[in-house]
């Protein structure tokens, strides 16, 4: 289980995550979503290790995240962060390939074959990284973290995602989202920064919203999407749709209300 | 079993880094052999095989005084400097993730040169502890380089990657202030020191003698070897710090290997034959140009190719102006600079 107990970290007195407490079970894929600015990426942060909170405490499988040490963190989670840049030129084969430094596997070769095929870039793999589009590049920095804990251990393993679709067209942000869900049987708990609401109801266990460093609401995702709290947290009415073809709920920005542009004449 | 993919590419890299081995043995040998004092190859093939012991030829005995005294000392040093400025151009790159990256550039090798002309003018050069200044200068020299490697990696790094503008000007200003602070020292040095500092500035291999090797072994070679220990760690750190933590490398502790051991190596290079530039630039170049950046074969092939080319420049500086000797730094210079220009063309081409 990987575990946040009260993190806190503020700049400058401000705080920009507060108190935040969340538990991520392996075999559940969790949502983080959030308006700009709503401390997203700092709490992400804080759970992979690279900043330390002012106090509060992560936990993975029960260890505290100060006591591990990197490669110890490596061995139990994955990290995908938004961008990565390369200045030298390597193939997309190569930066899979770097996913395997913390991890003893018998069969790197065919575990990075396995991995390539299951996120569509064996056809990239001679190319030079930098050569490649957007969409490639994420898909290929997806291949990387995946490599890292792919392999069954004794353990449960985590991977955190931040907006791992972002560059992504419509086909492929599913494709990315079912990887993500095969993770499941697999013994991993699975941790992603979202923008798009409806890829969240749709793939998601657990969502927890995220507003000015504070959680407003966490939950299972029936439990957490519903109109009022979804508009309080983005400032934008909001509407649930059901559809009509799976059941599941569609997210719909609605008309803005008539009332909200007199508050802004009174203000 | 069927070679897997992963298995060809190492064995294609041992194939590249076996001919690079060979290459610098045909280098070594016409490097030992040419010169003002001609030794055929038999001869000097002779002369090296009797040292163990084994006779296939005859020789005499002017020659392999010349082969022995003067020229292994020299093709040894050559190749420990060479391939020293070779891989720690690389490492150094890897590490600050930027290619412009370069020991001469970035003020490691002024800084070194800086704290060897100080132990210079502050231990006069009639003093009776010889090994002190056998082991003192390089060492003097390494802190110097240290110094200025940290302060221009500190100076121009902001979040988490340098910036080329800022680090090619915060060497600009560190290799400024070295020479005014070299200048303000040699302003005090008496006769004795000037001379010898004269002698080391031109940057030539001629001093290479027998009494320098051990130190220079120990000292060049030792974390030469170290830093092959760290061509995983480089090649996540190309992808970013964070990254590269993320993926299990201990960042803090690989960074601090690898400045120290680039430092050493430049430091202790320089107090040996001089500031020789260009080769930790555009050796490590060649490399990824020609076969890649993987570190696996960037960084030997670093070393052996910085070896090759400073025989070889060493080689044409003693033999265009025979008998006389040209400064092998006008040499690495008269090729590295062009190829600097014609690197910066193209990274503003790509870019744009």
């Amino acid at each position: 289980m990987l575990k946040a107990s009260k993190v806190h970290f503020c700049i400058r007195q401000r705080p920009i995550v507060a108190e935040v407490t969340l538990e991520l079970h392996p075999g559940e894929i969790m949502a983080i979503l959030g308006p700009n600015g709503a401390g997203k990426s700092t709490f992400f942060k804080l759970l992979s290790g690279e900043i330390k909170c002012k106090h509060g405490a992560v936990a993975y499988n029960g260890h505290d995240i100060q006591k591990l040490k990197s490669k110890e963190l490596a061995e139990v989670r994955a990290v995908m962060p938004q961008h990565s840049q390369l200045n030298f030129p390597f193939t997309a084969q190569e930066v899979v390939e770097l996913g395997l430094i913390s991890c003893q596997s018998k069969h790197p070769s065919n575990l990075v074959k396995e991995v390539m095929e299951i996120t569509n870039t064996t056809h990239l793999k001679d190319q030079l990284f930098n050569h490649l589009s957007g969409g490639e590049k994420q898909r290929v920095q997806l291949a990387r973290v995946l490599v890292q804990i792919w392999e069954p251990k004794p353990f449960p393993r985590y991977l955190l995602l931040d907006e791992p679709t972002s560059s992504l067209d419509i086909a492929q942000q599913h494709g990315v989202l079912k990887v993500l869900q095969s993770l499941k049987a697999r013994n991993i708990g699975v941790l992603v920064i979202l923008h798009e609401l409806n890829l969240a109801a749709q793939y998601a266990d657990k969502i927890a919203l995220l507003k000015n460093g504070v959680v407003a609401k966490i939950g299972k995702v029936s439990e957490v999407l519903e109109e009022e709290i979804l508009a309080h947290v983005f400032d934008h009415p909001i509407q649930l749709i059901h559809n009509p073809v799976t059941g599941g709920v569609l997210i719909a920005a609605a008309a803005q209300v008539n009332q909200t542009i007199p508050t802004f004449k009174q203000a | 079993m069927v070679p897997t993919l992963s298995h060809t590419k190492i064995q294609s890299q041992n194939i590249i880094l076996l001919g690079f081995g060979f290459v610098l043995g045909l280098v070594i040998l016409a490097s030992l052999s040419l010169g003002a004092f001609q030794i055929p190859f038999p001869q000097t093939l002779a002369i090296l095989f009797d040292q163990i012991g084994i006779s296939v030829g005859t020789f005499e005995v002017q020659q392999e005084n010349v082969l022995i005294q003067i020229r292994v000392p020299r093709v040894l040093m050559a190749m420990l400097v060479g391939g020293g400025l070779g891989i720690s151009g690389a490492a150094l790159q890897g590490l600050f993730r930027n290619p412009l990256v370069e020991p001469g550039l970035i003020g490691v090798s002024s800084g070194a040169a800086l704290f060897a002309v100080i132990f210079m003018v502050l231990v006069p050069a009639a003093s009776a502890l010889v090994w002190i200044k056998a082991v003192g200068l390089p060492l003097f020299a390494f802190v110097g380089g240290l110094i200025h490697v940290l302060a221009v990696y500190y100076l121009s790094k902001t979040q988490g990657k340098t910036d080329s503008a800022t680090l090619i000007l915060a060497g600009v200003a560190i290799n400024a202030l070295a020479a005014s602070l070299i200048g303000l020292v040699l302003f005090f040095a008496d006769d004795s020191a000037l001379r010898s500092f004269t002698f080391w500035s031109l940057g030539d291999l001629g001093g290479a003698t027998w009494s320098k090797i051990p130190v220079a072994l120990t000292l060049i070679a030792a974390p030469t070897f170290l830093l092959l220990f760290n061509t995983k760690q480089l090649n996540a750190l190309a992808l970013g710090e964070q990254e590269a933590f993320h993926m299990g490398v201990n960042v803090q502790q690989v960074k601090l290997r690898l400045l120290i051991c680039s430092a050493l190596v430049v430091g202790v290079g320089v107090s040996m034959v001089g500031m020789i530039g260009f080769v930790g630039l555009v050796v490590p170049h060649l490399i990824r140009i020609l076969f890649g950046a993987d570190h696996r074969l960037v960084l030997p092939g670093s070393f052996l190719l910085g070896a090759i080319l400073l025989n070889f420049a060493d080689l044409i500086a003693r033999l265009i102006v025979i008998p006389a000797e040209m400064p092998i730094g006008v040499i690495t210079a008269l090729v590295g600079a062009p190829f600097f220009i014609w690197l910066i063309f193209n990274l503003n081409k790509s870019r744009n």
